[in-house]
């Protein structure tokens, strides 16, 4: 009790530090910064409702995500009907598509319900590339221009710049983060976590697990979608690798074992590391930094190397820091800060 | 009308019969004990009634309905809940939260939850475990744990998988009165038990099963003097 | 009738080859209970082994896997040894996530050495094919990389069934406590069978080289397909992944021969879900509760 009005408190003055962060920076590539940065939590944290509160490893989540992006998109394109309905018809797709892989592998146990989950984003991948009448193949789907925006006459803003997307994002982040929250404080998270301790003793004492696995699967592939939903409107452009490849379905779910799985911040912090970090590498600011402070030469061959190199290398990173995590700290950037303090505590006493 | 009434129930694995047309009735209020060699199908017999297992053969009745088929939560929901026999505390839970989860299976709102469950840590005098990780308790914890999570959730029957195995004597001792309390309160126990001066003082009757068959059934007196037990048990110190 | 045939026969040479990289999946399951998430990466390293003994000491990839054979088997064994042995009491989306790291680790370290570029092994036989009458053709490489896979597979049962190390190795994967108790070397044995495992994945890699393009994220195509084969055929059975193999073989190019070539990975994955939803012990496995 003591500890919850000062969080609420530094919460709410961050969200509203954010909120008012468009009005003093204007610098296109902060606002894509954050914006990647929203929604790599959204991301991590719609997983982490299956995927560290409810225990069941989905390594397939590009699924979601693509079909929500792809349906959005698809939408847009052919029918000219506006993401903010579009994205709807997307979520009513994965809502099915989640009921059908529930259905199939939550009455299995063990390492089934990872593998199908793979299965089905290939499927969905594979169809994308060859249901070109539809998907336009593996050209992917190009959308240069978005409707504006309008309540009643008044156009709310017509999404040429930024900003518009930074307050989407935003919003996104904070709905999923809001999600988890609630369901922490209920008994959908009590029951959540009771099957991922142990499913016998969950349904010994009066749980129906395969319904509450399915719900947490809807929860967290609705939220994915929709996640989905906004990256293909905001990078106007989605096609099979990018939004249903099975890179971006380990990405998504590094974002919360980096920071944590099963915690309310867990996703937050492993987007502050992840989405930097990758940055960093894609816009070769390492090498960078290197050169500059004098430690490789740029025209030596390791320089030129690193430079060719070092930005293709952020997958190689993810794969480094998935091992280091799992061996050294199994429970994430949250369980290790918690580990030190519960030591430092005790050294205190 | 009893409370529980197994008819020629039988479980095969493959070939295997782990219980083979076993029958018996567990009266409302009563204690029954639950005995046998290892392997003799007394966890079986659990899983069996509260379905984790569908029984290949027979009936189980409970309070006049017909279980078989029956997922273990709709089991629970209906009143009857076991422990195991490995203790499985939710570990990363704390204490008090592993009881609520039981006792949400009685009402949706935390707050009422908890409420319950305090009461229940209360009844098997864990209270001061409350903010304690499930995952860090001795083991006669964990099994007081194990009972008060069962019995947030509101049973009839309360099924007990060698709740005093591998304890001390104090903590057995603990645990008999704990036991003896749940049937003051009202309910009906059944209860598996290698410690046979346990059982003997708890159980109303007992039930002594072997090879997965029902040897033979009856007061505590009747059953220590029965010749069939005797040689069972005499057959199991010898091998 | 000519299709049927000539698929049924093209199924049944690339599924020895599947059934290769099924049984060091399997082996791996069986021995560890650990799902190698970076068992097609390991092909993929096999593949640029055989891609540099042939561009650089101009040694035929059919023979290569005289070489790669043993040093993939010590990879595996490195990778057991450093990695995979930390977690093996951990939980298993530890095990996997592990495993998929080790996997993104070597694709990447693999495209950073190589680039993304698809490189391709041209030997002389490489599209040569032999006739063998109804117009029916057999591809020269897939036959001579199916007879060397049937002589491993074959060396393998022998190995499993009759030398003391495999039937130890078996004895683990049966019961691993058991094992111990009987005074096997547990810990050895995971070693080797993560070894075999890795070396038959490496092989895999060696003979298809001459017909496939060798690229770093060729991998994980190689990993979903060794998933279906291994629950297909029951997890942890070797002969279920060697049956597994070859029906996977066959389902592939038939759905390519009366389907399309783009539509036959999607019909082996819902074969897999189709298998998960009837029989998920697999055709081989025993059903377990």
């Amino acid at each position: 009790m003591m500890k919850t009005l000062p969080r609420a408190a530094a919460f709410l003055v961050i969200v509203g530090g954010l909120l008012a962060l468009p009005r003093y920076v204007d610098n296109p590539y902060a606002l894509h910064m954050m914006i990647l940065l929203f929604l790599s939590i959204s991301q991590g944290e719609s997983w982490n409702i299956l995927g560290g509160y409810t225990g069941q490893h989905s390594v397939g989540h590009a699924a979601y995500f693509g079909v929500g992006a792809y349906t959005t998109m698809m939408l847009l394109q052919a029918k000219g009907i506006a993401p903010w309905f579009g994205v709807w018809a997307g979520v009513a797709a994965v809502i099915v598509v989640a009921l059908v892989i529930g259905s199939i592998c939550f009455r299995l146990r063990g390492p089934y319900f990872v593998l199908a989950s793979i299965a089905v984003a290939e499927i969905m991948r594979l169809s994308a590339i060859n249901l070109t009448g539809l998907t336009n193949g593996a050209e992917g789907i190009l959308v240069t221009d978005l409707p504006p925006f309008k309540i009643g006459e008044r156009v709310v803003t017509d999404f040429m710049t930024k900003v518009p997307f930074y307050y989407l994002g935003l919003a996104l982040a904070l709905l999923t983060l809001l999600v988890t929250w609630g369901i922490e404080r209920s008994k959908l998270g009590y029951y959540f976590q009771a099957i991922r301790e142990d499913q016998d003793a969950a349904h010994s004492l009066g749980i129906p697990i395969a319904r509450y696995k399915n719900i947490g699967l809807v929860i967290s592939a609705v939220l994915t979608a929709l996640a989905g939903s906004f990256y293909g409107i905001y990078v106007g452009f989605v096609d099979p690798p990018t939004v249903l490849g099975l890179d971006l379905s380990v990405q998504i779910m590094l974002i919360a074992i980096i920071g944590g799985m099963g915690t309310l911040y867990g996703p937050v912090l492993g987007s502050l590391v992840l989405v930097p970090l990758s940055e960093a590498l894609r816009s070769n600011l390492i090498t960078d930094l290197l050169v500059k402070s004098g430690l490789v030469s740029a025209d030596s061959r390791t320089g030129q190397f690193l430079k060719e190199n070092l930005a293709h290398a952020h997958v190689l990173l993810y794969g480094i820091l998935v091992v280091l995590v799992i061996l050294f700290m199994p429970e994430g950037i949250m369980g290790f800060v918690k580990k030190l303090a519960s030591r430092r505590r005790k050294e205190a006493v | 009308m009893a409370m529980l009434e197994i008819s020629h129930v039988s479980k095969f694995f493959g070939g295997l019969a782990a219980n083979a047309d076993v029958s018996f009735d567990v009266e409302a209020g009563s204690i029954m004990g639950l005995i046998g060699p290892n392997g003799a199908g007394k966890t079986t017999l659990f899983n069996c009634i509260t379905g984790y297992y569908p029984p290949s053969k027979g009936e189980v009745v409970f309070d006049g309905r017909r279980m078989n088929g029956l997922q273990p939560d709709r089991v629970c929901k209906l009143g009857m809940v076991r422990t195991w026999q490995k203790v499985r505390p939710l570990a990363k839970l704390s204490v008090v939260d592993n009881v609520m989860v039981g006792a949400l299976a009685r009402t949706s709102s935390l707050r009422k939850a908890r409420e319950m469950a305090m009461e229940q840590l209360k009844v098997v005098r864990m209270e001061h475990r409350a903010g304690f990780l499930a995952g860090g308790l001795p083991i006669g914890e964990r099994k007081k744990l194990e009972v008060a999570r069962a019995l947030a959730t509101g049973p009839k029957l309360l099924l007990l998988d060698e709740v005093m195995g591998g304890l001390n004597p104090a903590e057995s001792e603990e645990i008999i009165q704990l036991i003896l309390d749940i049937k003051a309160r009202g309910l009906t126990q059944m209860v598996i038990e290698h410690d046979m001066k346990a059982i003997m003082r708890i159980s109303d009757r007992i039930v002594v099963l072997t090879s997965g068959e029902k040897l033979t059934e009856g007061t505590p007196q009747e059953v220590v003097s029965n010749q069939d037990v005797i040689d069972a048990y005499l057959g199991e110190s010898h091998a | 009738m000519a299709v049927f045939l000539q698929s049924l026969i093209s199924g049944i040479l690339i599924g020895g080859v599947y059934a290769l990289i099924g049984i060091g999946l399997t082996l791996i399951f069986g021995v560890m209970r650990v799902i190698n998430f970076g068992h097609g990466d390991i092909l993929m390293v096999g593949m640029y082994l055989t891609y540099i003994l042939f561009t650089f000491a101009g040694i035929d990839p059919f023979v290569s896997v005289l070489i790669s054979f043993p040093l993939m088997f010590l990879f595996g064994g490195f990778l057991q040894k450093v990695f995979i042995n930390r977690v093996l009491n951990a939980v298993a989306q530890n095990q996997i996530l592990l495993t998929i790291g080790l996997g993104l680790i070597m694709s990447n370290t693999v495209m950073l050495i190589f680039t993304s570029d698809y490189k391709i092994i041209t030997t002389s036989y490489s599209s040569s094919t032999i006739q063998v009458g109804g117009g029916v053709s057999v591809s020269w490489p897939l036959l001579v990389s199916f007879l060397i896979t049937a002589v491993i597979t074959a060396v393998l049962y022998w190995f499993l069934l009759k030398t003391d190390t495999g039937q130890a190795i078996r004895a683990t994967a049966q019961d691993r406590e058991a094992a111990q108790l009987m005074g096997i070397n547990v810990k050895r044995m995971s070693i080797i069978a993560f070894g075999l495992g890795s070396a038959l994945a490496g092989t895999a890699g060696a003979l298809i080289s001459p017909t496939y393009y060798i690229f770093p994220q060729v991998g994980s195509v190689f990993t979903l397909k060794a998933f279906v084969i291994t629950v297909l055929g029951g997890m942890g059975s070797v002969v279920g992944a060697t049956l597994g193999g070859v029906l996977i073989g066959i389902t592939e190019s038939m759905s390519a021969a009366y389907i399309s070539s783009g539509w036959k990975d999607v019909v082996v994955f819902v074969l897999f879900l189709l298998v998960l939803l009837l029989k998920p012990s697999g055709l081989m496995g025993k059903s377990r509760t």
